[in-house]
């Protein structure tokens, strides 16, 4: 009984009137080739952008804004694509940034000699890939809130694995990293990676790979009988996601030059990405970019001034959307179709 | 009966239990290439579960099954289909928020696994075999629809359809005719014997007894999860102890 | 022997607090379906606030009790009126998210209002007792008699009252319960008031025993989804059960594995919490209510 009427809630919530409406789907044009051209004029624009003569402060800027964009791209293919809605996506970004940190520092544990960022970049991202096949082999096999808590049981059981392991993390104390200055470098760095994922994600979405992904999230045992070895999808879904953050987490330590359990393992950047995605469109190509770009303007604009309150605010802002505009920003003015966040309300786990 | 060949599909002393549930119970059976067969019983009698069980979405506790000659008891939902046996479900599991052509191209997405192949949208070809597929089923004009706004036997049809797009040796039709009206009945009921003269196999789990006589050459009757009889329709409907189970106390 | 019968009492100890701990964030989601992720956040207010009264008026922390209790049922009660009720039997995930918000941003608010530090309350009986060869905390056995004593008052409460006979009727069926004339929202409000009290009494017990800082919550809540998935939803003999089994565990992995063991609570929990959902995705009791295969 109670099921059904909230079926009914669901599909009524989800066919509610858009407060705008856009004659074409704005996501369907931009899910084809000319969303790809678009997108890469915009990187040829924004690797131009330093020959304007910009100060460094706004190339921090920059490379912090293709960091967002990066983790936001990320964590949507997880859990916006392939439905696993992962509560602790940031654990991946801590491996990554722990891998940057004992291999540049040599750690307690005196790895010598010590790798040098570029060598130590990709092992970053391959080293979170590595954990993701680890830990997505059990909890992949979780279904819906189970999944997003045992991940969440993840990023805290990691943060307490790192807190302990002094001899190699620095336990508490954390690592320093030699502090070695190159905005320019950075944000040249973060544009190619950031380039690199929305293209990847852009990329998967029209392939038969992200197609049997979204399969998946909109009915996974059909995906299966009708072929699709859902394991070796999520997985491999799981994988990407978790080495690109690792690569933007080990990039984050070397451009902090400090890590420490507290910092890199941390719930609110979880929160941040699944916001950003849900804020731009979970389940669209182009939605968690724009999510992450409104974040960082915004945090910065409202917040930025007040310490530590841009993350009170990030708590209060996720449940203001998730009660107010579950599509997100995509969905709210275009086609409701393409986002994925009411439809992945009314499947996963029905409360009873 | 061709009983000399080997099955295509062939179940030894299959059990499942739910607790201490028996929800099927021993069950052997053989189905030959080229059949129609029927599996028919009262509600809650075990189908669906043996289906489960066949389809691999449910563990087997006792017994084995065997597909083409190979032991697929312990097979993934996903390899069983790509051997060739594909299904329906009773409660009708299409894509709703999918066109009816993008239905049917998720189907087929594994046909070839090659790691480019999954890299690239799909192919023109599998677009083209998808349409004739719908217009075999008499759902061709329907192809640009999103499946949630098709009609109860139009969904039948169209998961039909996604069950036919690997061209499969046997397909297991859980309840094709509930929900459906009389005419759309009679269209699946022709398509299944188009397709079984065509080379298909077929297992039907079916409630109307008219169809099942019409179109098979043998029925499975479960009561309780166990085998009740089995036989030609005819017998069947002759058999007391399936009288018994149907109307009886 | 002595070792293992140390480990034993420990573990019962902690188990006696874990099962106290895990109450109101297994009788929301047993009665209202509601995840609360938030949940550690509430034991670590009810610190933070045992902590305060213990500065400001050197309340001990079981005495406060008295006032956090009827403050944070309040504060539940109000709660549930403005927020959760909007989230009441959605589905899990709109729960999940909307209680993870409301976990940051607590977390992150006393950490604006007191520091990131971590806090002490000092109590007078910091010692120990030792019958036959094993240590009792003072502090830790109160804490389980405590546990034990409102286990078995809430027991009470929902088996013999009217109220919470109400609360019972309405987390097995709504639409039954309405009908016999309850009042389902009043019912609510009082059972999140209710959980939320007995939350924040947790963290004010616990507060002699460990630190307190703004991010304490998680573990917890982590915590409380393992014993839940251990004992099942809403179940008194459950939650203790699991609280028992938890409590042991990790007390024998601190014991046992040499070194880093001490620290490794939540892992030990997150492992269990793993293992149990794929063996028996139901929870052990069978409380935890199974996802449906996702059919129309």
């Amino acid at each position: 009984m109670a099921t059904e009427r909230n079926q009914k809630e669901n599909e009524a919530r989800v066919k509610r009137k858009p407060l705008i409406s856009i004659p074409a789907p704005v996501d369907s044009l931009l899910a084809g080739w000319a969303g790809l051209a678009l997108w890469l004029l915009l990187l040829l624009l924004l690797a131009l952008y330093p020959y304007t003569g910009v100060s460094s402060v706004a190339l921090f800027v920059g490379s912090q804004i293709f960091v967002l964009v990066t983790l936001a791209s990320n964590w949507n293919l997880i859990g916006g694509m392939t439905g696993y809605v992962d509560f602790g996506h940031a654990v991946f970004f801590g491996i990554g940034a722990y891998i940057m940190g004992i291999l540049v520092t040599g750690s307690p544990l005196l790895i010598s000699p010590e790798w040098g960022f570029w060598q130590a970049l990709p092992a970053s991202g391959v080293a979170a890939a590595l954990f993701a096949l680890l830990i997505g082999l059990p909890t992949l096999r979780l279904k819906g809130p189970y999944f997003s808590i045992a991940m969440l049981g993840t990023l805290v059981a990691m943060r307490e694995v790192a807190r302990v392991l002094r001899p190699i993390t620095g336990g508490g104390v954390g690592l320093n990293l030699p502090p070695l200055l190159n905005r320019l470098g950075d944000y040249y760095l973060m544009l190619a990676v950031m380039g690199l994922v929305v293209s990847i994600i852009w990329w998967i979405q029209r392939s038969e790979f992200g197609q049997s992904l979204i399969a998946i999230r909109e009915d996974e045992i059909g995906a299966e009988m009708r072929g699709i070895n859902t394991t070796l999808h999520k997985i491999v879904a799981f994988m990407i996601a978790a080495f690109f953050t690792g690569t933007v987490g080990g990039f984050w330590a070397w451009q902090n030059t400090y890590i420490d359990p507290d910092v890199v393992f941390v719930e609110a950047r979880t929160v941040e990405m699944v916001m950003m995605s849900m804020l731009g469109g979970l389940g669209t190509v182009w939605g968690p970019p724009l999510g992450a770009v409104v974040i960082y303007f915004l945090q910065d604009l409202l917040w930025g001034s007040l310490f530590g309150v841009h993350l009170v605010a990030l708590g209060v802002l996720l449940v203001v959307i998730v009660l107010f505009m579950p599509e997100g920003i995509l969905g709210t003015l275009g086609d409701r179709s393409s986002t994925s966040l009411g439809r992945l309300l009314s499947r996963v786990g029905r409360s009873k | 009966m061709t009983s000399d060949q080997q099955p295509l599909l062939e179940g030894h002393t299959i059990s499942k239990y739910f607790g201490g549930l028996a929800a099927v119970n021993n069950v052997d059976f053989a189905i030959y290439r080229g059949e129609i067969v029927g599996l028919i019983g009262p509600n809650g009698s075990g189908k669906t579960t043996l289906f489960d069980c066949l389809s691999r979405l449910q563990n087997i506790d006792n017994g084995q099954v065997f597909f083409k000659g190979r032991d697929v008891t312990r097979a993934r939902p996903y390899q069983v289909a790509r051997m060739g046996l594909t299904r329906t479900f009773q409660s009708v599991r299409v894509y709703r928020k999918m066109t009816v052509l993008r239905n049917m191209l998720i189907s087929h997405q594994w046909r070839d696994t090659s790691i480019l192949r999954m890299l690239q949208p799909s192919h023109a070809s599998t677009a083209a075999r998808a349409h004739q597929l719908l217009d075999f089923l008499q759902i061709g004009h329907l192809a640009d629809e999103e499946a949630g706004h098709l009609s109860g036997g139009q969904r039948r049809l169209l998961e039909i359809g996604m069950a036919l797009m690997p061209d499969p040796d046997i397909l297991l039709l859980d309840e094709a005719t509930s929900g459906v009206n009389p005419t759309l009945i009679e269209t699946i009921k022709d398509r299944i014997r188009t397709l079984n003269e065509q080379g298909k196999t077929f297992l039907l789990i079916e409630h109307n007894i008219n169809f099942i006589a019409d179109l098979c050459s043998r029925v499975y009757v479960l009561n309780y999860g166990e085998k009740l009889a089995e036989g030609t329709p005819q017998e069947i409907l002759q058999n007391e102890a399936v009288i018994d189970a149907y109307f009886g106390a | 022997m002595d070792q293992l019968l140390q480990a034993l009492v420990s573990g019962l100890l902690l188990g006696g607090f874990y099962a106290v701990m895990v109450l109101g964030f297994s009788v929301i989601w047993g009665v209202m379906g509601v995840i609360n992720l938030a949940h550690g956040e509430f034991l670590m207010i009810g610190a933070y606030l045992a902590w305060g009264l213990s500065r400001l008026f050197g309340l001990d922390p079981f005495a406060s009790l008295a006032l956090i209790v009827p403050l944070m049922f309040l504060v539940g009660y109000l709660l549930q009126i403005v927020l959760i009720n909007r989230i009441v039997e959605r589905p899990h995930l709109m729960t999940l998210l909307v209680t993870f918000g409301v976990s940051i941003a607590l977390a992150n608010l006393f950490k604006i209002l007191f520091d990131a530090d971590p806090r002490n309350v000092a109590v007078a009986y910091n010692g120990s007792l030792q019958l036959a060869g094993v240590t009792f905390p003072i502090v830790k056995t109160i804490i389980f008699g405590a546990a034990l004593l409102i286990m078995v008052c809430l027991h009470l409460f929902l088996q013999r009252s009217r109220l919470g006979k109400s609360i019972r009727a309405a987390a097995q069926n709504k639409t039954a319960a309405r009908i016999v004339g309850v009042d389902i929202n009043r019912v609510y409000a009082i059972t999140a008031g209710i959980c939320i009290a007995l939350t924040a009494a947790a963290g004010a017990m616990l507060s002699p025993t460990q630190a307190i800082f703004p991010f304490m919550g998680p573990p917890f809540t982590l915590k409380a989804v393992t014993i839940t998935a251990l004992g099942g939803l809403g179940r008194i003999p459950g939650a203790l059960m699991g609280g028992m089994v938890l409590g042991i565990t990790e007390i024998f992995v601190s014991t046992y594995v040499a070194g880093i063991g001490t620290n490794l609570g939540v892992a030990t929990s997150f492992v269990l919490l793993v293992l149990i959902l794929i063996v028996r995705p139901q929870g052990i009791m069978g409380g935890l209510r199974p996802l449906e295969p996702e059919a129309e």
